[in-house]
């Protein structure tokens, strides 16, 4: 079972810098991969993780041959190779904690252990339960049956903790990592006007939580409005004179990952204003902007400069006791 | 009866969690046969000691238009900035990081935090977002960056704009806003299954935005002053159990605003109500609270999650009386919303293969705001209109129920039906109810394909439309408001990876989505979504990537309207584009591995066209924003530790917007701030130094 494409494209993200780091291109697959199938290494696995046959001195039983290894010895650098935290796996079953019981892995490095990543032919379920079984909490917990997990991506489709640094959570990178897959997005913020994310000065954490939430599209607040005022609490209220889809629903008229339209507008004004206000009179009238026989789209407010704004500049609520008709 | 059925459930429970649960999580490890005495970790060569990078850049840019500056980082002709990612570890377990990313630029961050993992930590962020708009945008006023703007006395009023000569002289202000923030945050925890932690964070927000005050069928581009101070507290206690946890949640927030109104000179010759200013109210400081308690439960095989969450929004800021002359029914609102809101989530594996979720949320809007009376100014200025508020209640139940199924290894069906219903007060439609069924296939089987189908259908319906029921002047009785309408919705994407070497990857996706409002004659009537991607990651040599990408989109929208207040007798069509094209190429080990060359390169267009029809067919005009951004930089390793880096990035930018392409005086009703299209190349070339510890 291969996970997600997510790790191939983030592979060859993170490739540059590995290869400036002095280390080779991708890893081969394991030893054993060439000898069973993958249902014959989960079954092993399965079998070994009842058993309990763990090592006999622990982190240093393994060390034994992988010290050698740059990236092994890379964990402890991080805070999955504390050694003197009570949380660390360090603390535990140590490299076995996350690989599983050596078992008979030592003799020849045949037998299979419990890798994680882009090479590991493990399902990214029984990969990600090992992580899982420490990372549950408040902002994981939604990840069961959420997006991601749905899609089975690994958690080291994204993570690594043999290194200093998980790299993904460099603020720098994550937009790569997130449009890689997430392409609507990536063409949204790419239009006129979008949230700062092209140049990183925003990412898509700001919003949305990656292991998932209860509320809707992983966003980090119970609701959409709740997420927008995080940052744009001047809009949240409650004002004297509301707009009523404003209320319920900012994303009515933006769409927040960009937009063709000034403002992340979903259509601009008069016309998005039209879709919703036909009263008798100037809302209800063709604006018809450049017709070749003297109108033009720059010469009168109703299209011109702000259009339905240039008087009803209060789009998001008055509080001004004269504001029903959003005008002051 | 009840015990029965409870020794069943936990029997199966059991037996379920043993046969199936999987799984190696640390919980179900088989440790009885570990001699921890024997595990010493003598090779756990943990490192103490400071290490890590830091880098200093300097550059110089060009540009005659300051939007450059939203992608450069920084208006600055000389910018610099630092950047680090160092960490300190003692003997003791004691650690501390550093890191900063463009700090000294207007778009930076950094972060400092100590502690020990697995008990406490202490940390402290800054970041600073900037965003420019223009700084050739001009306006008679003055006191701009006040909350009072005003208009030099020799002013010559006019009827019409062309007819102000003040405007001739009117000066060049900077139309950007500015983001500051800084948090602090705290952890705790200990052996025991509780944590605690505390984050506050203040933001400031200052700069000018764009406004808009009228006087009848006058209006005037204002510059609204911004300056807002946000602070927020969020504090949680967790208790953490082996198949589960539970977390209460605090979240505060306070919002002030330094300006509480806006008042400005009247430019026009002061008509109806001889009005010769006018005020705006300006966002009002307000506060919300929430607290919520969430939950988890987890055997392995069937997960419970829940969420409670209650809260309030409040404003009680004194209402704006400049100019107004009538009498108010109160001195501030005391304006309340009340939240509550539940989640609750299951989801069970039924086998091997199978697992079932079901979902229920429901979320509550409650406006406990007063309803009063309220004059409003009218064209007649003698007698006001009176009017109420309306404060909105708005609660929306949300019900999902789930299925994925693998059909073996490779091969992956889910699907499932979702179902809605919102209830609205003081609108057009009391409620309105959506059903969706959705199924999305996944083939991982194919040695190097992956293949994703997903399609959804829904059906939005509700309760009985009365265009009319609570607005100010009639709505036509036609109308159907596109979040209210009845609405089919039809969605589908195909995603196909394809890896036919291990160096080569390929992906290719297409979706479609079709939103018909059936039932609309004036409004939004159609809106149909296609867009297309693919892109090429390549390592042609161990020193050579190449990647590309290419997107495009077009959303079609057609719109009714009606001029006579009867059926639709204009129409209008909308049709959006945007096509983005990215290459990069990274050379890597060149010159002995010293060196580094690569070249990032994007392109965008998006535009938009509007045509409207009545007899006469008239459009919108140009609407577009293209974009050529390159990056080409080079990085040399000039001795063990330290690394120089050259970066050229040039941006070479056009907009335009024919509604916003005239002079400050080029409509005779109005007062604008002159053309606000871009037009530009910018360059910036930056030296970095970066060492390693």
């Amino acid at each position: 079972m291969k996970t997600r494409p997510l790790s191939a494209v983030l592979g060859s993200l993170l490739l540059g810098g590995l290869l400036a780091l002095g280390m080779h291109g991708p890893a081969q697959a394991a030893k054993w991969d060439a000898k069973m199938t993958p249902q014959e290494v989960e079954a092993t696995l399965d079998k070994k993780f009842a058993e309990g046959n763990y090592s006999p001195k622990g982190a240093d039983s393994c060390l034994m041959c992988h010290k050698k290894s740059e990236k092994v010895m890379d964990l402890f650098k991080g805070v999955h190779g504390a050694t003197d935290s009570s949380k660390s796996p360090m603390a535990g079953l140590q490299c076995e904690s996350c690989h599983g019981p050596m078992g008979n892995h030592n003799k020849g490095g045949n037998e299979p252990m419990i890798t994680f990543g882009k090479d590991s032919t493990l399902s990214a379920d029984k990969q990600n339960s090992v992580c899982m079984s420490c990372h549950q909490d408040d902002k994981r917990m939604a990840w069961n049956g959420g997006h991601h997990e749905n899609a089975d991506v690994a958690c080291a489709s994204c993570h690594s903790v043999h290194t200093a640094k998980d790299p993904v959570l460099s603020k720098s990178t994550e937009m790569e990592v997130c449009t890689s897959c997430h392409t609507k997005q990536k063409t949204d913020l790419n239009k006129r006007s979008s949230h700062p994310l092209k140049w990183a000065q925003m990412v898509c954490s700001d919003c949305h939580n990656p292991h998932g939430s209860l509320g809707e599209a992983g966003l980090v607040k119970p609701s959409i409005n709740e997420t927008c005022y995080a940052c744009h609490a001047e809009k949240r209220g409650p004002k004297l004179w509301e707009h009523a889809p404003v209320t319920e629903n900012c994303a009515a008229c933006h769409n927040p990952h960009g937009s063709v339209n000034d403002a992340m507008l979903k259509t601009r004004a008069p016309m998005l204003c039209q879709e919703c206000h036909a009263s008798d009179g100037h809302a209800s009238r063709a604006n018809l902007g450049n017709t070749g026989l003297g109108g033009e789209m720059g010469d009168n407010a109703f299209t011109g400069a702000r259009s339905c704004l240039n008087c009803h500049s209060q789009v998001h609520g008055s509080n001004h006791p004269s504001g029903k008709l959003l005008q002051r | 009866m009840r015990f029965p059925l409870n020794m069943i459930t936990l029997a199966l429970l059991a037996a379920s969690a043993q046969a199936l649960a999987g799984g190696y999580s640390l919980q179900n490890a088989n440790t009885d046969k570990v001699k921890f005495d024997a595990w010493s970790c003598k090779g756990c060569a943990l490192e103490t000691g400071t290490a890590g990078n830091v880098g200093v850049g300097i550059g110089y840019q060009d540009s005659d238009d300051i939007r450059s500056a939203n992608s450069f980082g920084s208006d600055n002709e000389v910018p610099y900035k630092l950047d680090a990612d160092v960490r300190h570890l003692t003997e003791s377990g004691y650690r501390t990081e550093f890191s900063a990313e463009n700090l000294g630029m207007d778009n930076g961050r950094a972060n400092v935090s100590t502690g020990r993992p697995g008990s406490y930590n202490i940390s402290l962020d800054y970041r600073s977002i900037k965003t420019w708009d223009s700084n050739t945008v001009v306006s008679p006023f003055q006191g701009i960056s006040s909350g009072n703007l005003t208009l030099p006395g020799d002013w010559v009023y006019s009827g019409s704009s062309d007819g102000m000569s003040g405007l001739a002289a009117a000066s060049p202000f900077e139309l950007s806003l500015k983001r500051e923030r800084a948090g602090l945050g705290f952890d705790y925890q200990s052996d025991s299954p509780f944590a605690t932690y505390v984050n506050f964070q203040r933001e400031e927000k200052s700069g000018i935005k764009t406004a808009s005050g009228s006087f009848f069928n006058q209006s005037i581009m204002l510059p609204e002053p911004v300056d807002y101070t946000t602070d927020t507290v969020e504090a949680g206690i967790k208790m953490k159990g082996d198949h589960g946890f539970l977390a209460l949640v605090y979240n505060g927030s306070r919002f002030s605003n330094g300006y509480s109104e806006l008042t400005f000179d009247n430019p026009f010759h002061p008509t109806f109500g001889a009005a010769r200013s006018g005020t705006m109210a300006l966002d009002p400081d307000n506060q919300a609270h929430t607290v919520s308690l969430q939950g988890l439960y987890n055997d392995g095989s069937n997960q419970l999650t829940g969420r409670m969450m209650a809260g309030q929004m409040s404003q009680d800021q004194a209402l704006v009386t400049t100019g107004y002359r009538y009498s108010l029914p109160t001195d501030a609102m005391d304006a309340k919303v009340d939240l509550l809101g539940m989640d609750l989530k299951a989801s069970s594996r039924i086998s091997k293969d199978l697992r079932l979720s079901g979902s229920y949320s429901y979320s509550d809007r409650d406006n406990q705001t007063q309803v009063e009376e309220w004059t409003q100014i009218s064209i007649n200025n003698v007698n006001g209109k009176v009017a109420y508020n309306t404060p909105y209640d708005y609660t929306s139940h949300r019900f999902k129920a789930g299925a994925d199924y693998r059909i073996s290894r490779g091969i992956k069906l889910d699907g499932g039906l979702d179902y809605r219903v919102d209830e609205r007060s003081y609108q057009d439609r009391e409620t309105t109810d959506e059903t969706t069924g959705w199924a999305r296939l996944k083939l991982s089987s194919f040695e190097h394909w992956d293949i994703a189908l997903k399609g959804s259908y829904g059906k939005r319906g509700g309760s009985e439309y009365e265009a009319s029921e609570w607005t100010s002047s009639e709505n036509n009785p036609l109308l159907r408001k596109y979040y209210l309408a009845d609405r089919n919705r039809t969605q589908t994407e195909l995603r196909v990876t394809h890896s036919p070497l291990d160096s080569l990857s390929l992906d290719f996706g297409v979706r479609y989505a079709l939103d018909d409002y059936d039932a609309t004659e004036v409004g939004l009537t159609e809106s149909k979504d296609l867009g297309y991607d693919a892109s090429l990651s390549w390592q042609l040599t161990d020193k050579l990537l190449l990647s590309s990408f290419y997107t495009h989109q077009t959303i079609d929208s057609a719109q009714a309207g009606s001029s006579r207040f009867g059926a639709a007798n204009w129409f209008s069509d909308i049709e959006d584009q945007v096509d983005v094209y990215g290459l990069g190429l990274a050379w890597n080990d060149l010159m002995d591995s010293r060196l580094k060359l690569g070249l990032d390169y994007s392109y965008s267009d998006s535009s938009s066209s509007t045509q409207v029809r009545q007899g006469i067919t008239g459009d919108y005009g140009d609407y577009f924003a293209k974009v050529h951004n390159v990056n080409l930089y080079a990085q040399y390793q000039a001795s063990e530790r330290m690394a120089l880096r050259l970066d050229y990035r040039m941006e070479n930018y056009k907009d335009n917007d024919a509604a916003n392409d005239f002079a400050v005086d080029g409509i005779w009703n109005l007062v604008g701030f002159g053309p606000l299209n871009h037009d530009y190349n910018a360059h910036l070339v930056m030296l970095s130094i970066n060492y390693r510890l």
